[in-house]
């Protein structure tokens, strides 16, 4: 969904990303800039777990939006798009395919 | 050194949000004659030992030098510091015991009471305790944990009475290791200096810009009064409760039901203006934001927080899900624009200013406000600890503070199923009408 304040949201899209490149990204930024966890947090770790919170998700949200020009509403997820990163990357490219 | 753990330095110097709350606590002292004291309640069943808990705190005060260290500036200058070398010839923190011959479902009338006797900061007055044994302790007893504010956040004194559980089971020691983030609170990405104070400057800014509309809060702007606080606990059943935490996640979303507590906080107020008949013209809330690095040890002692303000026209209180509407873009907004951060940045800088310059900066773009009122919201109080030295844990919850202006303040958990609203108010501010007005907007709100 895009943000309702972003209405040229699909203008300033810079580039939808492979499902697989969306994962690796997501993995990435959870791994480097938002959490804090050690080696053993993998792309199907749990992301609650991890202490993602509603900071850091809105975070990630708009880390994406940086990369990709659009904004997914963060009111869309459910526990279960935060199992993890594969998870949330699959709700991701969902809603940037269909933006 | 003798006494003082290797990990700590002698002078450990506030966070910007401890310096926040230390303005407070000198405004509170110099105007209303009290402290800014935080107080944590457990309702325990029978089987707690006051004397065994009574050597525990002995025993963590005398390995961790920081709950009773007095706080200074270092030579008069630069940020004030908790100065752990002097700990050792201070005081341990009180324990006062008292028998009542029955329980009450009203908590002990002694625990509002401590909330209006003051701390002395520079003497390293920062923690006390108050255990009310009904028969003996065979009816059960409540506990109350008061401390100065800035001696830790909600959070961190729900890590410090999980870490006195666990010493009392063995599994830990009175000696931990400070995490990293309690010396220096976690922070990403490194940002520069002139960063820094950009990003100060923009908070300032955006928090000057509050002032418009202007607002008032039920007290009104500050004043000189003794501060005379007193609380009422709503607690909700399971039944109701898990009504209402599933209407909060379907209308604020699950990650941010705090947004619809607050919704329902800032409607409960503005349904006692309306029946002063008076216009408060605008709504200014902080929200805390906790700032601990996510998924790392957590940090038990100093505030580690900063405050993401909401500024929402009287007007648009009316419906509670376009008011929900409004903070939600909001909050998106300030993240999006990087208050977050800023107001950490803001906050370390002012560090260094005098104090009673500090407060005096803080109401003057308000009017002399701070802000309509304070809330928090801490989602599931001691997750998952069901039991205190041995002892059931019948019922907890967060009694946060609040300065005589604004004079209201409500922060609301969840225990064991059951939502607790906790509402802390100067005793002169609301009337006993107007407590049953907030009350019932509350619920009715809550449970819409």
């Amino acid at each position: 969904m895009c943000h309702p304040a972003r209405p040229a949201a699909t203008l300033l899209r810079v580039s939808i990303p492979t499902r697989e490149a969306l994962t690796e990204r997501v993995f990435q930024l959870l791994r480097d800039e938002i959490l804090d966890v050690d080696g053993s947090f993998t792309a199907r770790s749990n992301l609650l777990e991890a202490g993602l919170d509603s900071l850091a998700v809105t975070q990630l949200m708009l880390s994406i939006e940086e990369s990709t020009g659009v904004w997914v509403d963060e009111s869309l997820l459910t526990p279960e798009h935060l199992e993890s990163a594969e998870a949330l990357a699959a709700l991701l490219y969902e809603q940037l395919s269909g933006a | 050194m003798r006494g003082v753990p290797p990990q700590l330095p002698a002078h450990l110097p506030l966070t910007g949000a401890d310096c926040f709350l230390r303005a407070f606590e000198h405004e509170i002292r110099r105007c209303a004659g009290s402290s800014h004291s935080s107080q944590l309640v457990l309702r325990l069943g029978p089987g707690f030992d006051a004397g065994i808990f009574t050597k525990l705190v002995e025993q963590v005060a005398r390995a961790q030098p920081i709950v009773r260290a007095p706080i200074r500036r270092r030579l008069g200058v630069g940020p004030p510091a908790y100065c752990t070398r002097a700990a050792a010839r201070r005081p341990l923190p009180e324990v006062a015991v008292h028998d009542s011959p029955a329980p009450d479902a009203a908590l002990p009338a002694r625990f509002a009471a401590r909330l209006n006797q003051p701390l002395s900061l520079r003497r390293g007055e920062l923690l006390r305790f108050d255990i009310v044994r009904y028969a003996g302790g065979a009816a059960g007893t409540d506990l109350a944990a008061s401390w100065a504010h800035l001696l830790f956040d909600g959070a961190g004194s729900e890590c410090f009475v999980r870490w006195l559980d666990a010493c009392f089971r063995g599994a830990a020691t009175p000696e931990i290791t400070p995490d990293p983030n309690e010396l220096a609170p976690a922070e990403r990405p490194e940002r520069s200096l002139r960063e820094r104070g950009e990003g100060a400057t923009r908070w300032q800014r955006w928090v000057s810009a509050l002032g418009d509309p202007p607002m008032r809060s039920l007290a009104g702007p500050l004043r000189r009064t003794r501060q005379s606080l007193r609380y009422d606990v709503h607690t909700f059943s399971t039944q109701e409760t898990a009504r209402i935490v599933a209407s909060a996640q379907r209308r604020a979303g699950f990650l941010t039901p705090m947004l619809f507590y607050l919704s329902v906080a800032i409607r409960a107020h503005h349904a006692v203006f309306r029946a002063r008949g008076v216009d408060p013209g605008s709504f200014v809330v902080p929200l805390p934001v906790n700032l601990r690095a996510k998924g790392a040890a957590a940090a038990v002692f100093r505030t580690h927080t900063s405050l993401l303000w909401f500024h929402v026209p009287s007007s648009e209180t009316g419906s509670l899900d376009a008011l929900l509407a409004v903070l939600k873009q909001q909050r998106l907004d300030a993240i999006r624009s990087g208050h977050v951060e800023n107001g950490v940045y803001a906050m370390d800088f002012a560090r260094f200013a005098p104090t009673r310059l500090y407060a005096h900066l803080a109401r003057s773009a308000l009017r002399g406000e701070l802000c309509s009122f304070f809330f928090a919201y801490t989602g599931e109080f001691l997750d998952g600890l069901d039991h205190f030295l041995g002892s059931e844990i019948r019922n907890g919850f967060h009694v946060a503070p609040v300065p005589p202006s604004p004079g209201s303040c409500i922060a609301m958990s969840l225990y064991a199923g059951h939502l607790n609203a906790t509402h802390v108010f100067q005793d002169d501010v609301l009337t006993q009408r107007e407590r049953e007005i907030f009350a019932a907007q509350l619920r009715e709100d809550l449970l819409a």
